[in-house]
């Protein structure tokens, strides 16, 4: 006989998911893209069904950097586009690729055009193949510095470009700079855990990839609290139903859970924005 | 779950040769905190220990702790050349004594090439008798699995789904081309990615899996639960089809 199990328990944020498809809260996803990739098949990379697909679960904002502007060279303007026609759920990122300066100053100019929909900067060094610490970043960094923005960056343990002890130096160097570390530095979660603790409170872990993975949210949360811990699914790559499927199931408390999915968020940008 | 039945496709117990692992305690608290009825369990270290070992091990486990029959377990294969497994007839004889109903193969551990020339003896026995063969060992090896499926291509099997980034230019072909295709989905967050296989191919071929103990059972239960398709399809690929799959097996 099995016992009453994590979906059946009453008033709980897993049973509302598996019963109603959401909760009594707004969800921030804060790592997301939008666009084709040339590396796999998504058949919801454009707004329409990313919304589509994220509303169901009652994501409120979907933060997005566009493919387009990571790989190529204008899709800033796309994603600002696609901000208007959605502006009550789209937020964007401005994607920033540091072997084309020029590029970066011109899109970085248009940066406040693109205000309120553009929420901080996305660095994606492990593509690019340029180190967090490199002097290519400056100027970003120094305007996200001015305006104490954040910036999203992708990260993964023992990556040469946006590793632990890279990202551990470039935070240090940039305390106004709101950095969300995207995937938590994936693997290296002695890292992730300095990252938090060795800076001035202007550090965001972010879990894209992890939910799921067996114990792995639990551990972050007993290394670090949950109030640095921030939501995102990579969408259109990652199912939210599976993504917060693995932020109830982790063994947290509701109060960490609501921390992860929407109030570290509230914290940082406010009730509207 | 009282409203669903779910049947892991895919776990792992058994210590590692690098850490430990949970056994089977763990992964049956695992299942009662998630409401997973039962689960298809593998040995961890099945590359390590050995085929004739990791069976061997696995039945002495679920005979000593899991009283109520929950879990099945899968028993791997070797080449019939080196006489370290049975004849075919006595091994499937074994197989069903042991009620064991699911075959698995580890050849990059075990350094054979997995191919008709090493497994038919095996594995052509396996079609006749519906025995459902779990190709995990290919993940990631898409190429050995293309070729390895052009060998054996009436083959009952039941391939990985992927790493977490999405594989339907790998998957989509194999579900098209060979009709004992099967995927379990532990692994597979392609957004409403499952209800675009099922549409496709069929909520048959589909399998609830969650690769414990590297994944936690709950989020692939959550992606299935709201993936779109209606009750009947998700009952059976939470778990009918693995039950269907397991009970046809040795006929």
């Amino acid at each position: 006989m099995l016992k009453q199990c994590l979906w059946e328990k009453n008033n709980t944020i897993a049973q509302s998911f598996w019963q109603n498809g959401k909760a009594d809260f707004p969800i921030y996803d804060m790592h997301a893209h939008m666009g084709k990739h040339y590396a796999i098949y998504m058949a919801r990379c454009e707004a329409a069904d990313m919304i589509r697909h994220a509303e169901r679960i009652g994501v409120k904002r979907l933060c997005f950097s566009h493919y387009a502007a990571l790989y190529g060279t204008d899709g800033n303007e796309i994603a600002a586009e696609n901000c208007r026609q959605h502006p009550d759920i789209l937020r964007m990122y401005v994607g920033i690729n540091p072997n084309y300066p020029q590029l970066m100053r011109k899109e970085l100019a248009n940066f406040d055009k693109w205000r309120p929909y553009a929420i901080g900067l996305k660095f994606l060094a492990d593509y690019h193949k340029v180190k967090m610490t490199d002097p290519a970043y400056s100027y970003a960094l120094d305007f996200a510095s001015e305006r104490e923005l954040p910036v999203l960056c992708h990260t993964w343990g023992n990556s040469p470009f946006n590793g632990g002890p890279i990202m551990l130096e470039i935070i240090q160097r940039y305390p106004k700079v709101k950095f969300f570390l995207g995937h938590s530095i994936f693997g290296d979660w002695d890292s992730a855990e300095r990252c938090i603790k060795e800076n001035d409170g202007n550090v965001y872990l972010e879990l894209t990839a992890i939910p799921g993975e067996r114990g792995i949210i639990e551990d972050l949360v007993r290394r670090v609290g949950s109030e640095h811990i921030l939501y995102g699914t990579d969408l259109p790559w990652f199912d939210e139903y599976q993504a917060v499927g693995g932020v109830v199931s982790a063994d947290i408390s509701e109060d960490d859970v609501r921390n992860i999915l929407y109030r570290n968020a509230d914290n940082i940008f406010g009730k509207e924005w | 779950m009282k409203e669903l039945m779910f049947f892991d496709a895919c776990c792992r117990v058994g210590d590692g040769v690098e850490r430990p692992y949970p056994g089977i305690s763990g992964l049956l608290a695992d299942m009662d905190h998630f409401g997973v009825d039962r689960a298809l369990v593998q040995h961890n270290s099945a590359g390590f220990l050995g085929a004739e070992n990791a069976n061997r091990i696995l039945v002495q486990m679920l005979e000593k702790e899991d009283p109520e029959k929950r879990l099945e377990c899968v028993w791997n294969l070797l080449p019939s050349q080196c006489g370290e497994l049975p004849e075919p007839e006595a091994f499937f004889s074994s197989m069903k004594e042991n009620g064991v109903h699911a075959l698995t193969l580890d050849p990059f551990s075990h350094r054979y090439i997995p191919c008709r020339l090493t497994l038919g003896k095996y594995l052509d026995e396996a079609v006749k008798r519906k025995v459902p063969v779990f190709l995990n060992c290919f993940a990631g090896k898409w190429d050995d699995l293309y070729a390895f499926l052009r060998e054996f291509p009436d083959l009952y099997c039941v391939v990985h789904g992927g790493d977490k980034w999405g594989r339907d230019r790998h998957l989509r072909p194999l579900l098209e081309a060979y009709a004992g295709v099967h995927v379990e989905f532990s692994g597979y967050w392609v957004p409403e990615g499952i209800a675009d296989l099922a549409k496709l191919y069929g909520a048959k071929r589909l399998l609830y899996a969650s690769g414990f103990p590297r994944y936690n059972q709950g989020a692939s239960m959550l992606q299935l639960k709201h993936s779109g398709l209606d009750a009947q399809d998700i009952a059976l690929i939470a778990g009918k089809n693995l039950e269907t799959m397991l009970e046809e097996s040795l006929c």
